[in-house]
């Protein structure tokens, strides 16, 4: 089948493409960034969200969040990762343990206790021993292995 | 005197009248008990009977499916053949010829009667001037040769060119070859190709064009793909495709025979069984990539014999007008291979559908020559070459599915029995289930044993009968009255007791066996967890795989003498 020569859109210009900087990924491609691989340093801090100290320290909790920001500096905010939910292992009764943005807040759930509804549904996947930790955002969970691959769950 | 003398008599035939209505009454009542039994007998057997009628309504139809499809698949062969079949007589004449030349054994005018005798039996068949042209490049009449590929360009210029691409790399007439590789790379469109693209692809997995040849092409190949990322949603696009293809090969078994209990008493069997099915596909990709990937491909003993199976392929498979027959055979195919599960069936043919499109992007068509080669025509070559081309694709697509079948997977498995429900997340809560079944049933039994009692007529019976008794003094026959009346009252009332006993044993025996299969199914969930376990372990397997490939393993060693020094 031939080819056809010209594009069915031209790229227009405006001023303001030409000026505007644009330090903060579009939408479109925030999942392809999302998609990448995390850092050593990023999956070794969301690691630490086991030792049980953190949930009464604000200083640790203020460095986790920062942790989370510092991985993802061209991404807006409201494409960030609500929270982060992970096996725990303290050991029974506890199951998981959650850091979530939005509360601000790391706690360790045991096992039949329900987390908050956004994070409930990482739940099953947080409990995969190939996955360090999910992401939960609002419209998708990421999970992350130890390696740092990352894989996406729509809904 | 003799009053009371037939009072006595008549007192002894009452009593040994009530003694024989207590003994029917106890008969009948033994009667109702077997009744009641054989009505629950009767309830079961029915559910058998329905539960096998509709396995038989269901392997039925399936077996009707599957005659169905053999039939219809002979008749669309048939009509290939009738229809297109004419085709074939061209087809077998292109290798003939070329092989025939290689060996000077038939006269020219021989191959050139031939040919020309092909113009007239298929027209409108592009490949009927190509070769009335290639028999006058043989006996070197150019003016024929110029005027027939000319009606052969006109007639498919993109199947002419990639033809005499193969033709002229044959004969190892380098720039001619170029020339009409460029004219047939000119035509395309990255987006919209046609399925005979895999023709070229084949043919330069397989080395069979020169070092500089090939390596123009492939980077042509390698532009295609920067051209279509620039696309957006493109990326999104190739992980779909290949989530759909790993898809396609996912097993569709029936696992109740491995957990008959858990088909039989949990509602979130359907949910476990297709779970299974899902989490299989690792173990599924694994072996078929491997397959792929293990032990070297025997490479053709000469560069003519390999394009002469390009010929044969390009020649044989790609024709359009054949498409509508080619998907209904591909189709009644793969309902014989469900063995007539059409659903089934219908799901793999829409995932696998893009193979037998017209017109589809490179990028499909790659996914297409890897996992659905025999529909696509795409070697074992092509298949290496083209999935190192999509690795990342493939490894995100992987990656995603497994994250989806692992968190579609049910965390809780209900266990139903009559109207009791149970749940348990990893079998191991028997304890717990335990309990509330035995407490469920002591309160079905507490409520059944409860509304065995005294009815109105035996309150009445025995007012009546103490109130026979007070007037007995008027006449014998009012004490005979009542007694009967008494003796009807205690033999029901101490009918209860035993009532009550069989009640309760049969709450016993239904307590055993409802705590025997709750057991059996907290056995099979712990063996469903383990299996389950045991299939994704395959995931990070396929992952390495991925991971082990590298772009060098595609291209098999060329037939020219020179190497490529520098790779992709």
């Amino acid at each position: 089948m031939a080819r056809t020569l010209l594009p069915p859109q031209f790229p227009s210009l405006t001023s303001n493409s030409v000026t505007n900087s644009q330090p903060l990924l579009r939408a479109a491609a925030v999942e392809d960034r999302l998609r990448a691989r995390r850092s050593n340093t990023y999956i070794e801090a969301m690691k630490r969200l086991d030792a049980g100290a953190h949930i009464h320290d604000r200083q640790a909790l203020d460095k986790f969040l920062a942790d989370i920001r510092r991985e993802f500096p061209d991404i807006e905010l409201q494409h960030l990762p609500l929270g982060i939910v992970a096996r725990c292992y303290l050991g029974a009764p506890y199951e998981v343990h959650t850091l979530d943005q939005v509360g601000q807040i790391i706690d360790h759930y045991k096992r039949g206790e329900s987390l908050p509804p956004l994070m409930e549904r990482a739940r099953s996947l947080s409990l995969y021993p190939g996955y360090a930790f999910v992401e939960v955002y609002v419209d998708k969970l990421i999970a992350v292995t130890e390696e740092g691959d990352t894989s996406i769950v729509k809904g | 005197m003799s009053d009371s003398a037939i009072g006595v008599a008549e007192l002894a035939a009452i009593y040994s009248g009530l003694k024989a209505i207590k003994g029917e009454i106890n008969v009948v009542s033994t009667q109702l008990d077997s009744v009641g039994q054989e009505v629950e007998s009767t309830r079961s057997d029915l559910s058998r009977l329905e539960e096998a009628f509709l396995e038989f309504v269901e392997s039925d139809k399936k077996a009707k499916e599957l005659s169905l499809a053999e039939t219809r698949q002979v008749k669309v062969r048939q009509e290939l053949e009738t229809k297109f079949g004419h085709y074939a007589e061209v087809r077998r004449q292109v290798t003939g010829i070329l092989q025939a030349a290689d060996i000077s054994l038939v006269r020219q005018e021989t191959i050139r009667f031939a040919t020309e005798g092909l113009m007239l039996n298929a027209p409108r068949y592009w490949l009927a001037p190509a070769l009335v042209a290639l028999a006058g490049w043989l006996s070197n009449n150019k003016d024929l040769a110029t005027k027939a590929v000319n009606e052969a360009v006109r007639r498919d210029d993109e199947k002419t060119s990639l033809f005499f691409a193969l033709i002229t790399r044959r004969a190892a007439r380098a720039n001619a070859c170029s020339v009409w590789l460029g004219r047939y790379f000119g035509l395309q469109n990255p987006e919209k190709l046609d399925r005979q693209t895999i023709v070229l692809i084949d043919a330069v997995a397989s080395g069979i064009f020169s070092t500089e040849v090939r390596a123009s092409c492939a980077k042509t190949l390698d532009d295609w793909v920067q051209e279509l990322s620039q696309r957006a949603g493109f990326v999104d696009e190739q992980r779909k495709q290949w989530t759909d293809a790993l898809i396609s090969k996912m097993p569709s078994t029936d696992n109740g025979g491995r957990y008959p209990h858990l088909k039989k008493y949990s509602l979130t069997w359907q949910k476990l069984s297709d779970s299974l099915n899902a989490v299989a596909i690792h173990a599924v990709a694994l072996d078929y990539f491997q397959g792929i990937y293990d032990g070297a491909i025997p490479p053709s003993p000469t560069l003519a014999a390999a394009v002469d199976e390009l010929l044969d392929k390009l020649v044989g498979n790609f024709d359009d007008q054949e498409l509508p027959l080619r998907r209904n055979d591909r189709l009644y195919q793969l309902i014989i291979d469900e063995n007539g599960d059409r659903n089934a069936a219908q799901s793999k043919f829409d995932l696998e559908s893009k193979a037998l499109d017209e017109h589809l992007s490179f990028t499909q068509l790659l996914t297409n020559a890897a996992m659905h080669p025999e529909t696509s025509h795409a070697s074992r070559a092509t298949q290496r070459f083209a999935i190192a081309l999509s690795k990342k694709w493939i490894k995100d697509a992987h990656g995603d599915l497994g994250a989806e079948i692992r968190r579609a997977v049910p965390t809780d498995t209900d266990i139903s029995i009559e109207d009791w429900h149970g749940v348990t997340k990893d079998g191991d809560n028997e304890g717990d289930l335990a309990r509330s079944l035995t407490e469920h049933l002591k309160k079905r039994e507490a409520d059944a044993v409860a509304s065995i009692g005294l009815e109105s007529q035996h309150w009445i019976a025995l007012v009546v009968g103490i109130g026979c008794l007070l007037f007995v003094g008027k006449s014998l026959l009012f004490g005979a009255i009542g007694i009967g009346f008494l003796i009807w009252f205690y033999t029901s009332y101490s009918g209860l007791k035993k009532k009550r006993d069989k009640v309760s044993e049969n709450y016993a025996k239904l307590g055993g066996e409802a705590l025997q299969v709750v057991k059996a199914c907290l056995a099979e969930v712990v063996e469903y967890r383990r299996e389950f376990a045991k299939r994704d372990a395959a995931a990070p397997e396929f992952s390495k795989l991925l991971d082990g490939i590298s772009p060098e393993q595609y291209v098999l060693h060329s037939h020219d003498k020179t190497r490529q020094i520098i790779s992709r």
